[in-house]
């Protein structure tokens, strides 16, 4: 899925018209309608329908739907549409998501490096853990990239780490939707609660055999400029290497640390972890 | 061997024949894991049975068949990293303790020392059938066999009419997208490979078909 974050900017230029037959047709017809709109100038549904070639029903119900996720927005008094404010959401978490990788690479492989493990730098999306860059474990052939995985939030230190900071809502939301049970070690609500309470006060996250049995990970979080998580760094390995006798060894968790807080620094972060006062009144409160 | 036994020897032949099936079949098994997961599984796995080897070729003590089968279990849950550790201990060690001193091959309790591996794999695992895991090999061969035993099944038919069903169930499982383990959180990538964890599960269970009734095992995949 993430193979996209990267390259899919050099495809904007490209005609995908020719291999048009494999293209849905709706998603195609809103992302041309976006196109033209992106060349700067209000238009109304007739001279889009007549630019794109389409009965402008069509391109009016498009329209809407666009409308709709903030996409497009429509002026009152002349009726013409124009590029919403959605698009630049969507657009900053894109810049987001790539200065992240960007920014973590180096550190991505030195903590490969010093922890002979593999190494995932994810981010938060709708309840999932997205692996935006994976560091493999140094001399060691057979793997499978990660990137674009989709990791439980709950069932892995990356998410724990990054929910630990996150606004007290995201936890909530979470829970709310259910965690699911991916082998006999996962926590429930409450052991997620309790232990982010812990990650709060430490800055670390660790997990165990809680969405694969036999692998573990250790995990911290990244901030950015606005002290904001906005992903984590962390090794992942067998359980047996990673937590022996159920604890990470002290210069793993320091060397986990150490990248975090490299990342967060490179995005210009001042302090980590960020300080105790931006958590929420609830994690404080246990 | 006769082929009324499941004695110690017979336990112990088994696990000698599944520790060279793994073998034998490693990169096969190792290329289905990478597909999906990790190659270490499969190196894992293939650690565990060599552990189980040695075990049964220098038992400490004398044992009963359910002994043996147990410290095969405890064997892999000390000694193997990864998920094979905790799964396949599980396994071994429920079945073990199902089977306890008991001889005789019959079908009723084999189901059973079948299905309480089953229920440990799913207790540790959290797993449901169609999940792509082992137990996608394990819940059918376990049906087979409380299907035998109601039929009556003579014992030397016992055992190869719980590999066949595992091995259909190994078969299923290539469409299917993985909802636990590594592979379940590359979603889609999944789907259009075979589960190595069912493989590995047939496989065992081929061997000890192949064990108890003194014909060649059939090497999954040869067909």
């Amino acid at each position: 899925m993430t193979e996209h974050l990267g390259q899919r900017r050099a495809d904007e230029g490209a005609d995908p018209r020719r291999e048009r037959g494999s293209l849905i047709q709706s998603v195609d017809r809103a992302a041309r309608i976006l196109k033209v709109l992106a060349a700067g100038r209000r238009l109304g549904v007739t001279e889009i329908a007549k630019r794109l070639d389409l009965p402008p029903p069509t391109v009016h119900g498009l329209l809407r739907t666009l409308v709709a996720h903030g996409f497009v927005e429509q002026d009152r008094t002349s009726e013409k549409y124009q590029l919403g404010p959605g698009l630049l959401q969507l657009g900053s978490s894109y810049l987001d998501v790539n200065e992240l990788r960007a920014r973590s690479v180096r550190w991505a492989d030195r903590l490969a490096l010093h922890a002979d493990a593999g190494v995932r730098v994810g981010v938060l999306v709708t309840g999932a853990v997205l692996v935006v860059h994976h560091a493999f474990r140094p001399d060691h052939d057979v793997h499978i990239p990660e990137v674009g995985a989709q990791l439980p939030v709950h069932a892995s230190a990356l998410g724990k780490a990054v929910l630990a900071f996150a606004a007290p809502e995201a936890v909530d939301d979470l829970v709310a939707d259910g965690l699911p049970r991916l082998t006999h070690r996962t926590l429930d609500a409450r052991g997620l609660r309790a232990e982010l309470a812990d990650v709060a006060r430490t800055g670390v996250a660790r997990e165990r055999d809680e969405a694969v049995l036999g692998e573990s990970s250790v995990a911290a979080p990244i901030f950015d400029a606005g002290s904001m998580p906005v992903g984590a760094i962390g090794v992942v390995a067998d359980t047996s290497r990673l937590l022996p006798r159920g604890r990470a060894p002290g210069s793993l968790v320091t060397a986990v640390v150490t990248a975090a807080r490299g990342v967060s620094r490179e995005l210009g972060v001042a302090e980590w972890p960020a300080r105790a006062d931006r958590l929420s009144p609830s994690l404080r409160r246990r | 061997m006769t082929a009324e036994q499941l004695g110690v020897a017979e336990i112990a032949a088994w696990l000698r024949e599944a520790a060279a099936v793994v073998r034998a079949q490693q990169a096969r098994l190792t290329s289905l894991d990478a597909a999906i997961g990790d190659g270490d599984h499969g190196l894992n796995r293939a650690r565990g049975f060599d552990a189980v080897e040695r075990l049964v070729n220098f038992p400490d003590h004398p044992v009963t068949p359910g002994d043996l089968l147990a410290q095969a279990g405890r064997t892999f849950q000390q000694r193997v990293g990864g998920a094979s550790g905790p799964i396949w201990g599980i396994a071994l060690r429920r079945a073990g303790q199902d089977l306890g001193d008991r001889q005789t091959l019959e079908a009723p309790p084999l189901a059973r020392d079948l299905d309480a591996a089953r229920a440990g794999v799913v207790e540790i695992g959290a797993a449901a059938p169609r999940d792509k895991t082992m137990v996608d090999a394990l819940a059918p061969a376990v049906d087979a066999l409380q299907k035998a035993a109601a039929d009556g099944l003579p014992s030397d038919a016992v055992a190869p009419s719980a590999a066949r069903p595992a091995e259909d169930g190994v078969r299923a499982t290539t469409p299917l997208l993985a909802r636990r383990g590594r592979a379940a959180f590359l979603g889609e990538r999944s789907i259009s490979h075979q589960g190595p964890g069912a493989t590995s599960v047939a496989l065992v269970l081929r061997a000890l078909a192949g064990t108890i009734c003194a014909a060649p095992p059939r090497l999954y995949g040869d067909e």
